[in-house]
């Protein structure tokens, strides 16, 4: 096991900069998982500490070694892919003892390593199968066990769960984050998945543009949003962000959210007079009662456990979860009350957090 | 992924298509079998005479008395070199260029390609003239050092389109897993593309066996190939056609024996693009 340091990396690809200066310090055996939309970064991210890319410019370390200039196969470090990557021409258990037999460990040695790793995965009774024999969670399986024999300091993780279908991720999300609290080998993890993020972090680092916006564990980042992007990447459904400017009322700082819509600011919140805010409230934040912001249903979707309301209020889509069944319709008008010690306040110019 | 079905008219117009084609290509190989063991007046009955006395005379004047074995044996000798140095050196140069970032490889490509349209009539007084200097004229390294060099762009090519299939993540788990340049080629990426390789290998030897302008200036009396060997053919011979017959049949058996032990390897790989 071992830390991860990451300081000041820049990548280029031609003129095109694709990382701007990322920092991040990954904790030994901790579970970090980095998050953000396609384009990001965060995959070249994932292949720079793997040793996949050249680094432009900054330096990454494991353990105590700067690792700029090390070869991958000497990082100590095993990557999972996204489409597996695993050899076809190879038998399951060819394809997990392929580096111990490059390193030429002794047979029994390479024997009890995968017969150990098998175990763990569900896997004892297809070694000798082929991937194309296997199912896609299988496979997805043995790419795990190639990473976990070679016993590295790193697990590194790039989508794994991409390819297969939704509710195997369900159960590979579980299986990945039990074997993580067995094997407490410091994992970092890549998805664009904000629900994989949440679930299985213990740290997550949201990346956009080739910036880092935000570091901490996946509650700081529920509760604590640092700005717009984070509060509208973080939670599903996506944050209600709704367009207001901040003014006195009877000598108290409330936000207008539209003609007499009036809403006191967050708890912790500080804005000036007269500055155009965004307010945030999840929509699981959200019920309904008897005032608060006015809302014309467009659509009721009840999910079973809980029903999602989507709505408008003067031309603004609003979102609510509603814990319970309702007779709602479309069509109807309500008052959507958000839990006011739960809502985010936001500047509509610079997306920055309002907060004492 | 769905399979769409021909309707049955469709696949049967399509069958009896393939009939057709299958019997215009294998006419002339039946109609050269059939006139290699008639006698010459039954070879050129008109009407065609199904029922005869075969013999096979002619096939014993050919490959005893005319020393077309010997001739074979040069023709498989210079074929089975050629492939094996052009092959194993073209499939290391697809590897690397279908490896290679940016736009180098596909300049290199297009010079290759540019360099197989070149006229070989054009290259053949250059290639004599370098192999009199090297005292080369008929020995077999000249001809299989000439085929390896004409041919080389062609096996390039086509192993280059086998490489770019595979993806790229396969050589990225293997540096992973440690393996060098070299082990990752012949250990993980090789092994995918094997049935690209005897289909590069078969048309490779293809082109070998069947060169005649080379080997008509290269080689000599004790190099001289099949096609060079069938072309001196004295046509005066009143059994001519008939002992032609017999060496178009002989000179057919080790390709055809070549393609019937691969066949399976042939198949995959054209069925995974080989021709492109």
């Amino acid at each position: 096991m071992a830390a991860v340091q990451v300081r000041g990396i820049q990548k280029y690809f031609g003129a095109t900069q694709v990382l701007r200066g990322v920092d991040i310090d990954i904790g030994d055996g901790e579970f970090c998982v980095l998050v953000g939309p396609s384009g990001c970064g965060k995959s070249t991210l994932l292949r720079m500490i793997a040793g996949l890319e050249e680094i432009s410019d900054g330096e990454i370390s494991i353990g105590a070694t700067v690792v700029n200039d090390v070869r991958p196969k000497d990082r100590d470090i095993a990557l999972v892919f996204q489409n597996y990557a695993l050899y076809p021409h190879m038998t399951v258990r060819d394809n997990m003892a392929f580096a111990l037999t490059l390193a030429k460990q002794s047979r029994q040695q390479i024997e009890q390593r995968v017969q150990k790793a098998a175990e763990i995965l569900d896997l004892a009774g297809h070694l000798d199968r082929y991937p194309r024999q296997l199912s896609g969670g299988q496979r997805q399986r043995v790419a795990m066990g190639r990473a976990i024999v070679r016993n590295p300091q790193v697990f590194l993780f790039d989508e794994p769960l991409s390819n297969l279908d939704a509710k195997l991720r369900v159960q590979m999300r579980a299986e990945i984050k039990e074997l993580h609290q067995r094997l407490t080998t410091t994992s970092i993890y890549v998805t664009h998945d904000q629900t994989e993020a949440m679930t299985m972090a213990d740290r997550i680092v949201v990346m956009r543009a080739g910036v880092v916006e935000q570091i901490g564990a996946p509650l700081e980042l529920y509760d604590r949003p640092v700005n717009v992007f984070v509060a509208g990447f973080i939670g599903s459904p996506a944050m209600n962000l709704i367009p207001g400017v901040v003014r006195y009322k009877n000598d108290v700082k409330q936000v207008g959210l539209g003609p007499g819509v009036w809403l006191p600011l967050p708890v912790g919140a500080r804005a000036e007079d007269g500055q155009h805010v965004l307010y945030g409230v999840r929509p699981e934040h959200c019920a309904v009662g008897e005032s608060g912001l006015p809302v014309e249903i467009a659509v009721v979707e009840p999910t079973g456990a809980d029903t999602q309301i989507y709505g408008r209020m003067n031309g603004h889509h609003i979102v609510a979860t509603l814990r319970d069944r309702t007779d709602l319709k479309a069509g109807a008008q309500i008052f959507i009350a958000p839990d006011i010690a739960r809502t985010h306040l936001f500047d509509e110019a610079s997306g920055a957090r309002l907060d004492t | 992924m769905m399979t769409r079905r021909l309707p049955r008219l469709s696949q049967m117009l399509l069958f009896l298509a393939l009939c057709a084609f299958a019997a215009a290509m294998l006419t002339p190989v039946v109609w050269s079998l059939l006139t290699s063991i008639k006698q010459p007046i039954d070879a050129f009955a008109i009407p065609p005479k199904w029922i005869f006395t075969p013999t096979l005379d002619f096939h014993r004047a050919v490959w005893v008395d005319k020393g077309f074995a010997g001739f074979l044996f040069n023709s498989v000798v210079i074929s089975v070199c050629t492939v094996c140095l052009s092959v194993s050196i073209g499939t290391m140069a697809a590897y690397g260029l279908s490896r290679m970032r940016g736009n180098a490889a596909r300049g290199i490509l297009i010079g290759l390609l540019t360099m197989r349209m070149f006229p070989h009539m054009l290259l053949v007084i250059p290639f004599f003239m370098l192999a009199k200097f090297l005292n080369l004229i008929d020995t077999y390294p000249a001809m299989v050092l000439a085929l390896v060099a004409i041919n080389q762009p062609f096996t390039i090519w086509l192993m280059h389109s086998f490489f770019a299939d595979v993806p790229t993540e396969i050589d990225e788990a293997g540096a992973i897993d440690g393996a060098n340049e070299w082990q990752t080629f012949y250990r993980l990426v090789l092994p995918i593309v094997r049935p690209g390789l005897w289909v590069t290998a078969l048309f490779s030897l293809l082109l070998a066996y069947n060169e005649f302008l080379f080997a008509l200036v290269l080689t000599g009396p004790h190099t001289k190939t099949l096609p060079v060997a069938i072309a001196e053919y004295g046509g005066e011979d009143l059994n001519y056609w008939s002992l032609s017959a017999a060496a178009a049949i002989g000179i057919m058996l080790p390709i055809v024996a070549f393609m019937m032990f691969l066949q399976r390897h042939l198949v995959r790989g054209l069925a995974l693009g080989a021709v492109k």
